[in-house]
């Protein structure tokens, strides 16, 4: 049986260099491009037709919009919408992202932990900028919350120091996880289909089949949660505490 | 009503938000423990111990900061 890791695995198909630095072309890199050619035809497609009556895609276009409007209305209030652009790209990249990696023969680009980490990292270092620019060296309060007695101080500085520094980490390892351990767990059980062979793989099979429906489902709600949870770490630095 | 005020949804986002929260701070903590241990003060495992605890006790905070925005 093949190692279930395996599809992780990425192989340069055209090897490019620049300046020393390793940019090659691999399946990784193929997927992304796919990904953002895929949004950006559903929104030219859904836009193009513009009617009064909204055609499929439209009416799809329009749910994801209104979705992506209600999670930032919900977390960051009305002044939320300046970021929506950002918020939104976020949102459909990663969501296109998790559901084209569940077509057998792709690839998942939210399971490697480089692409999950350079989001996380950007959307927590935008939000320390909004907040120093908004507030300036104010900003430093969000370690010392509010109604906190003088001698607990020294102790909430450093623990409120590092609940900041787990917010980019456990965005990032949330995502790559979930993504990585349901297409293992996908994997496994399909190479026990092929194994059993006829007499016993159905069983097998029907829960690969019953796991792929949770992935859809997972593909989804991770998605969500990394656009809630970057408009609540952008809505803590607008308005802290 | 739209899709990201439904309860179950929002629900499950809830708990799969928590207990990354409270992993990741823990590791944190350790990490930078560690680092004080390996690079500042060759102090170890006295930094990483403290460090874990504090990780522990950031990860409470956190969960518990998720939970006071639950709306019931």
């Amino acid at each position: 049986m093949d190692n279930p890791l395996h599809p992780f695995e990425l192989h340069p198909l055209v090897p490019l260099s620049l300046f020393g630095l390793d940019i090659s072309i691999n399946k990784a890199v193929l997927v992304m491009w796919i990904v953002v050619a895929l949004v950006l035809i559903l929104f030219i497609r859904a836009r193009s037709s513009g009617s009064l009556i909204p055609t499929k895609l439209q009416s799809l276009a329009e749910m994801l919009v209104d979705f992506i409007r209600g999670i930032i209305e919900d977390t960051m209030g009305k002044d939320g919408m300046r970021y929506f652009p950002l918020i939104s790209a976020l949102f459909l990249f990663i969501l296109f992202c998790n559901l084209v990696g569940l077509i057998p023969g792709s690839y998942t680009v939210t399971s490697q932990l480089v692409v999950t980490g350079v989001f996380a990292v950007s959307v927590y270092a935008l939000s320390v900028i909004i907040g120093f620019s908004v507030h300036g060296a104010k900003f430093l309060g969000v370690l010392v919350p509010p109604g906190t007695p003088g001698w607990l101080i020294p102790l909430m500085i450093p623990i409120e120091l590092i609940s900041q520094l787990a917010r980019p980490i456990s965005l990032a390892v949330r995502l790559f996880a979930n993504m990585t351990a349901g297409h293992v767990i996908l994997g496994v059980l399909f190479g026990l289909t092929i194994a059993g062979g006829v007499l016993i793989g159905w069983l097998p099979f029907a829960f690969t089949v019953a796991l792929y429906a949770l992935e859809l489902g997972i593909a989804f709600i991770q998605a969500y949660i990394f656009t809630v949870l970057t408009c609540v770490y952008m809505g803590d630095a607008i308005h802290p505490h | 009503m739209a899709p990201s005020q439904d309860p179950l949804f929002a629900g499950l986002g809830q708990a799969i938000r928590v207990g990354t929260d409270l992993l990741a701070a823990l590791i944190v903590g350790g990490f930078l423990g560690w680092l004080i241990d390996t690079y500042v003060f060759d102090s170890a495992p006295w930094a990483m111990v403290i460090g874990l605890f504090l990780g522990l006790g950031a990860g409470i905070r956190n969960a518990y900061r998720t939970a006071q925005r639950w709306k019931t």
